[in-house]
């Protein structure tokens, strides 16, 4: 089940609130686990006894750590662990590619796997793994409630495709939480938004995405118009997911992590990455980089730190060339803001630090996009006019204009720009009334808005979600 | 103070609009068929554990909750409000509004299925048609009038024909594209209007020798309302209805109308058909495979037979008064092999009418 959906929206969600808000404090876990369960269910019902094997062997692992801290056996607890959750993800995620890479390196006849990869997956898989380290090195006591573990992992609103939640981040509120009016309603706030960016703008900006994608030759303007949409329709997509995620949290009474912050305002790529699924970047600098040594090591090093974690990074996206390809453009582009730009990029103009950011950001969501490393690769040729292409034509200007208004709010929309016009309103009385009134108002507007696209829409793919 | 109420208002809100909905699509009854977009719409789904575990379930549950959702068509007017007013997109779903007319974009050339129509078209040549007097004609969809002078795409119509010329050898071509213009058109349809077809009928009679008098046959103007057409419900927003005219006279209500599979016979215009679906199924009771209208009034003994679609529904009745016999075959739904079985190809003329849209999409035709 999608957030975006008209079965979410006016089934699931009303159901589950009307439940939730009516049982005993004592019953709100057991009605949140039971919901979470059913809509893993119903969205991927082949993969819910793996999920429960997860769920089930995190818990139990997790016991284990606890019971035998300090003594020989937790290392041997400890790695088993981590072989077992990680075992499952490297199966179901990277035993086709593996195999797709053995058979070509070999010359033996394409025999591809033909697995699924089970819905969110990546997610929880990570919130176990992290909670099973965290546990190891004694930085968290072992959850003894199944139930209160199994809703830590699956809790709906960031089970199928985040933010990554520590176990710390919720530790407390598992056990006990109250949610405000306030609260509820900045839950609801942060849900809507998040729907109006995904449903109004990710799937239009997708739409042309589709539309300006070559089947063809194309043009370079094609590539170009395709390679923006698809970067603005994968900040709104994933950064509205995380929205409506952190708001169903808030309603519940969960304060997830952020996990976007308009990245494209960076002036650096590192800053680009601290602003950008921050979630999955904080995960893999506490499990992976900082463990291996960080950056206060010998330089080679460092860069070798620097290239397992982007590495990581990139393939944790997709099993392919590409998605490993985009991983290290990351690594080779923070390592030369690194060595060659250090103190240099800071004397640069704003503007230029901007565009240098977002022209790279750019490229990389080509090759992150592309059906393949050649094809990614290809793409960045034409954009650049090298594959003897049309620099535009009738049909690309057409959908230029068609969807200028959509690229200008979404350009607006991916900066600050609408928090601090709404922060100016809230600093003079008459702008706070002037909210008081409007807020609601946008609030309803957007929701009836988001149903229209659904009630009339077929083109809602997500695509986090496999990931 | 403030932020307090406004939070209720928010939560309050919200609330309402998911339970006003939810509560009202479980008390709503389903609706069978909507008819400003001209299709059935989804039941609620069985529930099969196959269909479970496959994903078919959640689906066809969705696709249900968005065909029966409370106030559906409302909605969808203001999704092509966001659309086209809001965002300014300048099409919904392909369909976009110009010089008064709604249009559906037709681009580019496909140029592979027009080659497809064409070698369709030259197989029944080569198989039933030698020796007779063959024609074709194109009937240029409105994009042809309207894109390119608002900025819209269309596709090459000077290419397709002469793509089809290139192997259409043999057969005699018929251009309309300078009998028509944009007002001979519905507005928020894709057809042309009949009453406005009187410059094609006369270049047709002038390039298949059909008698002068063909071009002075005398009609009397019959005028249904409302007709919306079928852009009309797929664009979403509100626009005004039409008169659907239909020409007729006392050689076209004595001529008996027999389709394929139907014993009895009918007649040229069913006007009941104009509360249905496709009010447009007036001509010639619409979409069929095979249909032969016998005219005993006509001047001349000759026959056609006519390779259409649903624009020739509307064109037959005009040219009847020139022939005993047209037959008009759909190729969309015949196949040509079953043909051989069916009619007597003989002395017959022949004219293969279609329209661009058709053409460019020939893998729809058998």
């Amino acid at each position: 089940m999608v957030f975006a959906s008209l079965v979410f929206l006016y089934g699931f969600l009303p159901l589950l609130l009307v439940c939730y808000f009516l049982v005993p404090e004592k019953l709100k876990n057991h009605v949140l686990l039971a919901a979470s369960l059913l809509f893993y269910f119903y969205g991927e019902p082949v993969y819910f006894l793996l999920l429960l094997f997860a769920l089930a062997s995190g818990y139990l692992y997790g016991l284990a750590l606890d019971r035998f801290r300090g003594s020989g056996a937790a290392r041997f607890v400890f790695i088993s662990s981590l072989c077992i959750s990680l075992g499952l993800l490297c199966y179901y995620k990277y035993a086709g590619f593996f195999l797709a890479t053995w058979q070509a390196i070999i010359g033996a006849k394409p025999a591809p796997l033909r697995l699924v990869q089970p819905l969110g997956i990546s997610f929880y898989t990570f919130q176990i793994v992290s909670y099973l380290i965290d546990v190891y090195y004694g930085r968290v006591a072992a959850q003894k409630s199944f139930l209160k573990f199994a809703l830590y992992v699956s809790m709906f609103p960031q089970l199928i495709a985040g933010p990554i939640v520590r176990y710390t981040d919720v530790a407390a509120a598992l056990d006990k939480r109250a949610a405000s009016t306030a609260e509820i309603a900045h839950g609801i706030r942060r849900f809507i938004v998040g729907l109006g960016k995904k449903v109004l703008l990710a799937n239009t900006l997708g739409e042309l995405c589709q539309a300006v994608s070559p089947s063809g030759a194309g043009t370079a303007t094609a590539y170009w118009l395709a390679a923006l949409a698809f970067t603005l329709q994968i900040y709104f997509d994933f950064s509205g997911y995380s929205d409506m995620a952190i708001g169903l949290g808030r309603i519940f009474g969960f304060h997830f992590p952020e996990n976007f912050l308009y990245p494209f305002i960076s002036r650096s790529i590192t800053e680009f990455w601290r602003r950008w699924h921050i979630s999955l970047s904080s995960w893999f600098r506490d499990y992976v980089y900082i463990p291996l040594g960080g950056s206060r090591v010998a330089a080679g090093r460092f860069i070798l730190n620097l290239a397992v974690v982007w590495f990581l990074t990139g393939f944790w996206h997709g099993a392919d060339w590409n998605f490993i390809a985009w991983g290290l453009y990351f690594a080779l582009l923070l390592l030369v803001e690194k060595f060659c730009l250090r103190g240099r990029l800071e004397k640069w103009p704003a503007f230029a630090r901007h565009i240098y950011v977002l022209f790279f950001v750019v490229l990389g969501f080509v090759l992150f996009n592309a059906a393949g490393l050649s094809d990614g690769l290809g793409r960045i040729a034409a954009m650049f006019g090298l594959a003897g292409i049309p620099p535009a034509d009738a049909v690309t200007l057409y959908h230029a204009r068609s969807y200028a208004v959509v690229l200008l709010v979404a350009a607006c929309g991916a900066t600050p720009l609408p928090g601090m016009a709404v922060a100016v309103l809230k600093k003079c009385r008459g702008g706070r009334l002037c909210l008081f009134f409007v807020e609601p108002l946008f609030l309803l507007l957007v929701l009836l808005a988001v149903t229209a696209y659904l009630v009339d829409g077929s083109f809602n793919p997500f695509l986090y979600f496999r990931f | 103070m403030l932020e307090k109420s406004k939070s209720l208002a928010v939560i309050i809100l919200f609330s309402a609009m998911l339970g006003l909905f939810s509560i009202s699509h479980a008390l709503l009854a389903d609706a069978a068929v909507s008819y400003s977009e001209r299709r059935l719409l989804a039941r609620f789904p069985a529930v099969t554990s196959r269909d479970l575990f496959s994903g078919r379930l959640a689906d066809e549950l969705e696709e249900y909750l968005a065909d029966q959702f409370p106030s559906r068509e409302s909605f969808r007017a203001l999704k092509a409000a966001v659309q086209l007013w809001l965002l300014r997109q300048k099409d919904k779903d392909g369909l976009y509004y110009a010089d008064g007319h709604l249009l559906k974009l037709e681009y580019p050339l496909r140029e592979h299925a027009v080659l497809q129509a064409a070698d369709k078209f030259r197989a029944l040549y080569d198989t039933y048609l030698q020796g007779m007097r063959v024609y074709y004609a194109i009937i240029p969809d409105k994009n042809y009038f309207v894109a390119a002078k608002n900025g819209y795409p269309a596709m090459d119509y000077r290419r397709l024909e002469s793509l089809l010329a290139g192997r259409l050898q043999g057969m005699k071509y018929i251009s309309l594209f300078e009998c028509l213009e944009l007002a001979d058109y519905y507005r928020t349809d894709l057809h042309w209007r009949q009453e406005c077809l009187l410059p094609v009928v006369d270049r047709l009679a002038r390039e298949m020798d059909l008698p002068r008098r063909l071009s002075s046959v005398q009609y009397e103007k019959v005028a249904l309302f409302p007709f919306y057409g079928a852009y009309y419900g797929q664009y979403g927003l509100p626009l005004p209805p039409e008169e659907l005219v239909y020409l007729t006279n006392t050689a076209i209500e004595q001529a008996t109308v027999k389709y394929y599979g139907q014993g009895e016979p009918a007649a040229v215009y069913d006007t009941s058909r104009f509360t249905g679906v496709d009010p447009y199924d007036v001509f010639l009771s619409g979409p069929v495979p095979l249909v032969e209208i016998e005219n005993k009034l006509s001047f001349t003994e000759k026959e056609l037979i006519m390779f259409r679609d649903s624009f020739g529904s509307s064109l037959a009745p005009l040219l009847l008064a020139a022939y005993r016999k047209i037959t008009l075959v759909d190729l969309r739904y015949m196949s040509p092999a079953l043909l051989g079985k069916m009619l007597d190809f003989d002395r017959q003329d022949v004219l293969f009418l279609y329209n661009t849209q058709i053409l460019n999409h020939g893998e729809m035709l058998k």
